[in-house]
């Protein structure tokens, strides 16, 4: 066949190259070792190693099936889109991990009306507006400020510290606020009551941008692993 | 001419084919199910009025706030039982603060697919960050003036938002607050408006499905924080620990079980909350029964 016309023959090799790459970007790409490269950026602090899949979990039904869903969308015959390839990946998703009892800044917390302002300038409600995932860090946010969106006019009654709160928030010094307290209150430690224990800001910093945790290696709830959250996957979540 | 004639049909019939392909598509049925309950047979249920659900699931709220303070808080105190405000610190032996139980319910109900919302705040908080501002504390001095409950629409979030009085129901709250090392009022007295708590859902109008949803969630909630409380007990190193069974701490240093704590709510909370879910039920017309007399009604009773 290729006698009646040469250019048959470089259609039929390229049609082959073609193919053959195809197959081999099908067959690698979703391979463990892929994932690196596929990642938007290095994984941030305690999350080197985990799967893509761990948090990017496949969306609800078959790709036809989303297809139709969001067209249907488009024409206002639903009222949501659905996720298209993987889910969303939303506090909920975190939380599967990351949930403890005792957080002290639960971002469901910042749901309340009142925090409206606060939330204008840090939307605490959601878990990436500080932990927004593949930047190879703990923290994205370049200052460790923020306490002050919501504790501006902080009165603190029987004051432990020798510099009393009420002069550090006259100062404006709001970096000091991590020196002692850690923002989740997940650390076992004693908090400092003189200035000069307090941690160094520089060891805040550092551990913000994924560093070595300085308040305590104790610690009230630890999240849960990738094999863990998949066991209970499995058992609870559907 | 002729052929750009041509091409200008054969795009338009193009156009068309492609639009019928994607109605045809989307009418072939199909597609992942959604979330939300929107079918239309369903939205015709909705018979519920936010306000309502949410009035119901405040009485609900009262009725176990209260009862956790008197029958836990107060009567086992009495017995030696602690609460502290940071009774989930490792170092501190001790129950949740009624507060603090309020919180916890509230945390676990956002664990939930039920997009409810609770908060607690006052004008006199101990804690600077439960202390009203805005539209939340505007309405809060009508709600401490006549103690009846405020529903506005948060603009901001989309989302209906009722508050309702929190009263100084026992002697508890009243000198738990007076004699806080924090607190910002030491002149409280029984059935003061202490504070009110603030409820938020998305849709003015519940089906009969989430409004039980709704009741489940706070029950849930309830369920959680108690059982919380009674796992911190079983960690206690230090301290002694009540007996936990069906007895309550009234009668000795004992406390009761999740299931009984819940089951005494249930029983003085779902008469009301019965009350509302059936106002909207319809009793065909041949199934109704006539209503008796009023003294008839007590003979039957008898």
């Amino acid at each position: 066949m290729f006698n009646n016309n040469p250019l048959r023959r470089r259609q039929y090799i390229g049609s082959l190259i073609g193919i053959s790459i195809g197959i081999l970007i099908f067959i690698i790409l979703p391979q463990k070792s892929s994932e690196e490269f596929l990642s938007l950026g290095a994984m941030n602090t305690g999350h080197e190693g985990l799967s893509c899949n761990a948090c990017h979990t496949d969306a609800k039904g078959t790709m036809l099936q989303q297809l139709q869903s969001n067209v249907a969308y488009a024409f206002g015959q639903r009222k949501t889109a659905a996720d298209f390839g993987t889910q969303n990946v939303d506090n909920k998703k975190c939380l599967q991990c990351h949930d403890r009892p005792n957080d002290r800044h639960p971002t469901h917390r910042f749901l309340e009306p009142k925090f409206k302002d606060a939330v204008a300038k840090i939307n605490a409600t959601q878990c990436e507006t500080c932990h927004l995932e593949h930047n190879d860090t703990r923290v994205v946010l370049k200052e460790a400020t923020f306490c002050v969106n919501c504790h501006y006019d902080l009165e603190v009654k029987n004051d432990p510290i020798d510099t009393p709160h009420a002069e550090l928030i006259a100062n404006k010094q709001w970096s000091t606020c991590l020196q002692c307290h850690d923002f989740h209150g997940n650390h076992i430690y004693q908090v400092a009551e003189k200035m000069k224990d307090t941690i160094p800001l520089k060891k805040i910093t550092n551990y913000l941008s994924g560093g070595n945790d300085p308040y305590s290696n104790k610690k009230k709830h630890i999240p849960l692993s990738e094999e863990e959250w998949r066991k209970l996957k499995e058992e609870y979540i559907k | 001419m002729f052929v750009s004639k041509r091409k200008k049909v054969e795009t338009i019939a193009t156009a068309f084919g492609t639009l019928g392909l994607l109605i045809t598509f989307t009418a072939c049925g199909g597609g992942v199910p959604e979330d939300t309950t929107t079918t239309s047979s369903e939205m015709e249920e909705k018979k519920f009025s936010v306000s309502d659900v949410l009035a119901m699931v405040s009485e609900e709220n009262d009725i176990t706030r209260t009862l956790y303070t008197k029958a836990i808080v107060g009567a086992g105190k009495k017995q030696g039982l602690k609460f502290d405000e940071d009774w989930q610190d490792d170092a501190i032996e001790a129950g949740p603060l009624p507060a603090l139980f309020l919180r916890g319910i509230s945390s676990d109900i956002r664990k939930s697919d039920v997009p409810l919302g609770l908060y607690l705040g006052s004008d006199f908080p101990i804690n600077a960050s439960n202390k009203f501002t805005g539209k939340q504390a505007e309405l809060f001095k009508k709600i401490k003036a006549n103690e009846k409950p405020q529903f506005f629409y948060d603009e901001d979030q989309k989302m209906h938002t009722a508050m309702f009085a929190d009263l100084a129901v026992a002697a508890p709250c009243v000198n738990c607050h007076n004699d806080h090392k924090n607190t910002t009022k030491t002149d409280w007295k029984l059935n003061d408006v202490m504070g009110a708590t603030t409820w938020q859902y998305p849709s003015d109008k519940l089906s009969y499905k989430e409004a039980i949803a709704v009741l489940n969630a706070y029950r849930n909630g309830t369920k959680a924080i108690y059982n919380a409380y009674l796992e911190e007990i079983r960690a206690f190193k230090n301290s002694p620990k009540p007996e936990i069974g069906s007895k309550w701490p009234s009668g000795g240093f004992q406390l009761p079980t999740a299931e009984v704590f819940i089951d005494s709510i249930r029983k003085l909370a779902s008469y009301k909350s019965m009350e509302v879910l059936m106002s909207n039920v319809e009793v065909p017309k041949k199934e109704r029964v006539p209503a008796l007399p009023n003294n008839e009604i007590e003979i039957a009773a008898n």
